[in-house]
């Protein structure tokens, strides 16, 4: 009975605490609206710079992925020497996908390819239609190991085998080592971005709280002196900055998605981007990113508001 | 009970304010503290409500033992004390009876507790009517009384009254004698400090003299000076 009476009061201070805090967001209306927009701002390029990061991984994955190493084979290759070769490749790690193309196939690829072009066809006729050499065609696991691929390759026992080496379309490999280097720089600027709004917010959250303590602080000693414990007076500035975290968390998963929902149908008609936006907008996703967002701004208010509370609210001395 | 024994304060700077101070208060007492300014008296209160550690001696107040109370253990001292100020310490944002219901709300009563409770302590202090006003436009009198009912809504078995007078008219001050009176009449002990001669000649209480920190005289029914 008497456990149940104190669980009940612990739930009505709880409540209370809450209540104050949410009343106090209101008491400094201007702090508390400069403190939830620097945070807003905060967890927004947060949350932004992961859904760019995740698009932009997969993309860059798919384009690696549809890059090819051709290896070409001299036309009396024995079978032995081939499949040496092919056990070679398969066997290491840097090899995503292999397929071997024959001599057949090669010349199909080739007539299906430019089956508008005549003159090319009709080339390809007088050089005799086996002209083409078979190859194996190999993705590497990543953009960077494209040479390790290379290097099994070029080893000297398959010298007399290997025609020649063609390391995907130079152009296109180009691009996306651009594209992957460009996504380094963005991945550094956000954080560089997020450090240091997160450390604005902090110093905006910590100076609100400063002054509520000062301003509160008559009322502060009163409380002490009529047997308030620590906590019920922590209580109140640990809300109010945790609410100036949900608000901006709530605020900033809004915004963002309303970009995601604004520029992804269109990004998601390309191949690259279509799986990114399907992950993003999934609604498992979605709780994920705003129950993290939220929990990332409570984390900086809460943070912030211990910081102030342990340099001004003294309590340690009754 | 109250006991204190031999209790010593020492402040920095060897600054003594309250020198091996003994003093036996059984419940129910009514005790007038009295010594000028600076003498102590001030000091100890502050010692009793745990504001201030004592420096050597020994403080019980009931079953607790102010040597074994550890710091957590000081807001539930101060729930079973009730303490008056001179300057009243109401909160000025909150109407008379959101200040009283705020001794409440700290230790966790429900609204239709507080609902219950508050206008029963307002009747004995003779607020009845004046619920919504605010501490600025009560009289000093009225505020105190305020404060006394914040003292006493939890039913403290001791009550401090830090010179409740001290800011009032004559008038006023006896007002809040009467109530002190009263209180002291349901049950709880009452450790009183004042300047107020008159007010000392005439309760015909145990009067205790501290001057310069020490206890000089205790006295059953004593007065201002006798």
């Amino acid at each position: 009975m008497k456990k149940d009476r104190n669980i009940k009061r612990r739930l009505i201070t709880i409540y209370r605490l809450t209540l104050t805090g949410a009343v106090n967001v209101f008491r400094n209306a201007w702090l508390s609206l400069a403190a939830m927009a620097v945070m807003f701002v905060a967890l927004s390029i947060l949350l932004f710079s992961v859904a760019l990061n995740i698009t932009t991984s997969n993309a860059i994955t798919g384009l690696s992925r549809n890059l090819k190493v051709s290896i070409y084979l001299q036309d009396d290759v024995s079978d032995d020497n081939r499949f040496s070769i092919e056990s070679a490749l398969a066997s290491s790690e840097y090899v995503a996908e292999l397929e071997y193309v024959s001599k057949d196939e090669a010349r199909q690829r080739f007539t299906e390819s430019f089956r508008d072009d005549e003159a090319l066809l009709e080339g390809l006729f007088l050089v005799g239609s086996d002209s083409l050499p078979a190859s194996y065609e190999v993705s590497a696991t990543s953009l960077e190991d494209f040479d390790k691929v290379e290097e099994i390759a070029l080893r000297t026992e398959f010298e007399e085998s290997i025609e020649s080496i063609t390391l995907g379309r130079t152009d296109a490999r180009k691009t996306i080592e651009q594209a992957a280097s460009v996504q380094q720089y963005i991945t550094a600027g956000s954080v560089f971005a997020v450090i240091i709004f997160t450390v604005i917010s902090v110093l905006i959250i910590f100076n609100t709280i400063r002054i509520a303590i000062f301003t509160r602080s008559e009322e502060i000693k009163n409380m002490k002196l009529i047997g308030a414990t620590p906590w019920y007076i922590r209580g109140p500035f640990l809300v109010e900055a945790s609410i100036y975290g949900i608000i901006a968390g709530v605020l900033a998963v809004t915004a963002v998605y309303a970009i995601v929902y604004s520029v992804g149908p269109t990004l998601a008609t390309q191949e690259e981007f279509r799986q990114s936006y399907e992950f993003i907008t999934e609604t498992s996703t979605m709780i994920m990113a705003t129950a993290a967002t939220i929990a990332s701004g409570i984390l900086v208010g809460a943070l912030s508001s211990m910081l102030a509370m342990s340099k001004h609210l003294r309590l340690k001395h009754w | 009970m109250i006991l204190l024994d031999r209790v010593t304060k020492t402040y920095a700077g060897n600054v003594t304010a309250i020198d091996k101070f003994s003093l036996h208060v059984e419940p129910d007492e009514f005790v007038i503290i009295i010594g000028s300014s600076g003498a102590g008296k001030s000091t100890l209160l502050k010692l009793l409500t745990r504001e201030e550690k004592q420096t050597s001696g020994k403080i019980v107040i009931g079953n607790i033992d102010y040597d074994k109370l550890r710091d957590k253990e000081i807001p539930l001292l101060r729930r079973k004390i009730g303490v008056v100020f001179q300057d009243f310490k109401l909160l000025s944002n909150r109407n008379v009876f959101e200040n009283v219901a705020f001794a409440l709300e700290i230790v966790g009563h429900s609204n239709r507790e507080i609902k219950e409770t508050v206008p029963k302590v307002l009747r004995v202090v003779g607020l009845t009517g004046k619920e919504k006003r605010m501490p600025a436009a009560l009289s000093g009198g009225e505020r105190q009384r305020v404060a006394i009912a914040r003292a006493i809504v939890r039913q403290p078995k001791i009550l401090i009254a830090d010179e409740p007078t001290g800011n009032l008219d004559p008038k006023h001050a006896w007002d809040i004698m009467r109530i002190l009176e009263k209180i002291n009449r349901f049950g709880t002990t009452v450790l009183l400090t004042t300047h107020n001669q008159e007010i000392v000649n005439k309760l015909k209480r145990r009067v205790v003299t501290i001057d310069d920190g020490r206890l000089t005289s205790d006295k059953t029914r004593g007065d201002y000076g006798s």
